[in-house]
């Protein structure tokens, strides 16, 4: 009798508390007042340490004061200047953004564009939207794109041909349902001449 | 006597059959087997292999693309980073290189790649600096940090 009265008390008891959003409901009312237990994010681990718990390189950055960071910023603009002035590169490599594809340029490289472009045969180009340049010991990197100064990449229209048929077919088994068609799409061809960097650098 | 019932007997079934069996043959003809003779099978054959190479041309950008997600990802581990970071970082830094591009990059021009690691965790310790602040609150507001 005793113990109905007492189950019905703290039943009463944890209702009142869960409407005031105060506690967690526990498994059976009794035994949460008998196990007092601690949360164990007080010791502050979110994870079990495991050999893959974290990566295997250290997380610890050394703090750069900003005088210094900015020396070494314009330490790094002067020697990068410094080259371009004096064409110590050697071969260019650019990251050109054309016929919505981006493509790693060099020298006397070709290039395939599966569409059809509005130049001739034989015409000169320039690749205006270019992302990243670099040589051997730089790189200059555009956020997005380089400027039309720094940089020019001279191409040639090379061949101008349609790709080989290409077979589009589609079929479902059981329904008689089957359907083909052959798709040509227009090339191009480009030859990248060359890659040009003017020592005009901010 | 002429006899003119025979001549009507006789049909013309079509002169080409023979090019249009030639036409899907020549489809078949590296294929193993009565696959390339015989025209019943070739039939089924081809039908099945240009629905394959339709289906094929779509999954090939969706492989492409996770093949250079991987060796972006593994090539960032070596410089002591994880592929999300990198991403994430030159995004915030309005750098718009592509992934088969930047996977290019780190084959073939490993320093350009180290360059782009190191702007991308520059951009990381930036974001961190300004999200921890000053340790102060803003002029006109009470709160713990003030209090302790």
């Amino acid at each position: 009798m005793t113990v109905s009265t007492r189950f019905g008390y703290l039943q009463s008891l944890f209702a009142a508390l869960w409407r005031t959003n105060g506690v967690r409901v526990p498994l059976h009312p009794l035994l949460s007042l008998c196990a007092a237990r601690t949360q164990s994010s007080v010791s502050g681990d979110p994870l079990p340490r495991t050999s893959l718990s974290r990566p295997p390189w250290s997380e610890q950055t050394s703090f750069v004061s900003a005088e210094e960071e900015r020396s070494r910023h314009a330490a790094v603009v002067s020697s990068v200047n410094d080259r371009i002035e004096r064409r110590d590169f050697g071969r260019l490599f650019a990251v050109v953004h054309f016929a919505a594809r981006q493509w790693k340029v060099t020298d006397e490289d070709l290039i395939l564009v599966e569409n059809h472009i509005e130049a001739e045969c034989g015409d000169r180009i320039y690749l205006e939207k270019v992302l990243l340049v670099g040589a051997e010991d730089f790189t200059l990197v555009g956020r997005p794109l380089l400027g039309k100064e720094l940089v020019r990449v001279k191409a040639t229209v090379i061949e101008k041909t349609e790709s080989c048929p290409k077979m589009h077919m589609v079929f479902w088994k059981r329904h008689r349902f089957q359907k083909k068609r052959t798709i040509v799409q227009p090339q191009t061809v480009l030859r990248i001449n060359s890659i040009e960097l003017h020592p005009r650098l901010s | 006597m002429v006899f003119l019932t025979l001549s009507c007997w006789i049909r013309n079934r079509g002169p080409d059959r023979f090019w249009k069996v030639q036409e899907l043959l020549k489809h078949a003809r590296h294929f193993r087997g009565r696959k390339n003779r015989c025209y019943k099978l070739a039939l089924l054959a081809v039908r099945r292999a240009f629905v394959y190479a339709t289906k094929g041309r779509k999954l090939k950008k969706r492989n492409m693309r996770t093949l250079w997600i991987t060796r972006i990802a593994a090539a960032t581990r070596e410089h002591n980073m994880k592929y999300p970071i990198l991403v994430h970082n030159l995004n915030k830094c309005s750098v718009q290189l592509n992934r088969r591009v930047i996977s290019d990059i780190a084959i073939t021009e490993p320093r350009t790649f180290l360059s782009l690691a190191k702007l991308a965790r520059a951009r990381q310790q930036e974001g961190f600096q300004a999200a921890l602040g000053d340790g102060k609150e803003p002029p006109g507001v009470l709160s713990r940090v003030m209090l302790q």
